[in-house]
């Protein structure tokens, strides 16, 4: 038979196809199969280096020993068992119209929708771990901020995803940079959101308002704006602020 | 033998993809801030261009003419998905560090160039070993550009510090320009320039 005859060009294109298919569904399933688990750990090795846990060792086995996940009702700042926690995932609840309310127009963290029901992780130490995200300089941010007992004082951030431009926002992930942020305050004595990030060299130690302040990074005023906005957004009460304020009672 | 050894050696620098084709450049901006996707990326095209070579050979006698592209892209692109999802499955955060460009892996016009010019013409061990020649020319100049990158734009290689960068209370200003994509244009420069005056030969009139 001819190569260019028709029957065996719809032949070999049948044939290539067929084969093709099945290696890129076998592959597929293989990739399934690890992807809950990958994000799973994810997830748990963000939350404890949020909460300030040096990650030598078995992230799995710190995190279920250490810690336990609630979802929050963002509306009422309730728990709540509207969700089945092991099944639900924040990122894959976004793209759900049932499970997601509009955020307010123009709010600081730029966010256009949000999730109405959150998974907070509550460690052993009396600390609660928060899921914030969003936008950023070049794509969206997401990270967990880890609040102590008194629901005022934060105990560390870390992200997990991000876009930043590397070794300027990308320092975000920087040890140091994030090593600013344990110890500082959310709210002022009026209970109004303060915590805010100021541009690099403009941070006071000796200002009235220092212990809300985190120093920006340098060659990085946009990232260092956004992550205000979004920190900042996250514990009003479009975000955990009625949940923070439950707590703290 | 030698026209296997040729297969082989010949893309590494006399007639290197990225120096001397100027193939594959998007990618070579774009993975080369970091040594260690540079080097994920460059283990990812070299095993993509040898198995698509090996295969789009192994099939060349039988693959109709009006539809060779096709089969071509079909071979490859199912291998560029086969080494995706493995990253995704096995290496979760190289696959989310190198984000899209695994997938555009499909798109790099040496995968197709070598299955096009090579693999359609010759046996499979030798249109492997032109894979496996073609990725390492590839990778040679993705290694060298983040090496440069890494080092210079924040003092490290690997991830591992090796000029204490000020930012962490060291002594070397990082460059900022190394880690942006532009500074990569500039480093193939370079190296394309530096090719040619070592080799004269390779020069266009």
């Amino acid at each position: 038979m001819s190569n260019d005859s028709i029957v065996k060009t719809f032949l070999v294109a049948f044939l290539l196809c067929a084969v093709c298919s099945v290696l890129v569904c076998m592959a597929a399933l293989v990739r399934i199969d690890r992807e809950v688990y990958n994000k799973q750990l994810e997830i748990r090795k963000t939350v404890l280096a949020a909460a300030g846990y040096d990650l030598d060792g078995d992230i799995n086995a710190m995190f279920t020993s250490d810690f336990e996940a609630k979802a929050v009702d963002l509306a009422t700042g309730e728990y709540t068992d509207a969700v089945d926690l092991a099944t639900y995932n924040e990122n894959e609840a976004l793209e759900d119209p049932a499970l997601t309310i509009e955020s307010p127009a123009g709010n600081e963290a730029g966010l256009l929708k949000q999730v109405k029901y959150a998974v907070v992780y509550l460690s052993k130490g009396g600390d609660v771990v928060l899921p914030i995200r969003g936008a950023g300089m070049w794509g969206p941010i997401l990270g967990y901020i880890a609040v102590g007992p008194d629901a005022n004082t934060v105990k560390g951030l870390t992200f997990y995803q991000h876009a930043e431009t590397p070794g300027l926002g990308g320092e975000i992930d920087n040890p140091k940079w994030k090593a600013l942020w344990p110890g500082k305050q959310i709210f002022d004595n009026s209970g109004k959101v303060a915590i805010k990030v100021v541009k690099n060299g403009k941070y006071d130690p000796n200002a009235a308002d220092a212990v809300n302040t985190v120093d920006g990074l340098a060659g990085a005023t946009v990232t260092s704006v956004k992550v205000k906005g979004l920190v900042a957004y996250w514990f009003t009460d479009n975000g955990f602020g009625k949940y923070l304020a439950k707590l703290k009672k | 033998m030698a026209k296997a050894k040729d297969a082989l050696l010949e893309p590494l620098f006399n007639n290197n993809p990225i120096a001397l084709q100027i193939l594959g450049i998007c990618s070579a901006l774009a993975v080369t801030n970091k040594l260690s996707t540079a080097f994920t990326m460059s283990i990812a095209v070299t095993l993509v261009t040898a198995c698509s070579n090996a295969a789009v050979s192994a099939i060349r006698n039988h693959i109709p003419n009006s539809i060779r592209i096709i089969v071509q892209m079909t071979i490859i692109a199912t291998l560029v998905i086969i080494v995706d999802q493995m990253l995704k499955a096995y290496a979760y955060e190289m696959s989310k560090a190198l984000s899209v460009y695994v997938g555009l892996i499909i798109t790099n016009c040496i995968v197709m160039g070598r299955a096009e010019a090579y693999a359609m013409k010759n046996p499979v061990y030798e249109s492997f070993l032109d894979g496996v020649g073609n990725g390492l020319g590839y990778s040679l100049v993705l290694l060298v550009v983040g090496f440069v990158r890494e080092l210079f734009g924040a003092g490290k290689l690997f991830g591992l510090t090796i000029l204490s960068p000020t930012t962490d209370g060291g002594w070397y200003v990082t460059n900022g320009m190394m880690l942006l994509a532009p500074s990569a244009f500039f480093l193939i420069g370079f190296i394309i320039w530096a090719l040619r005056t070592k080799k004269p030969e390779l020069q266009e009139e």
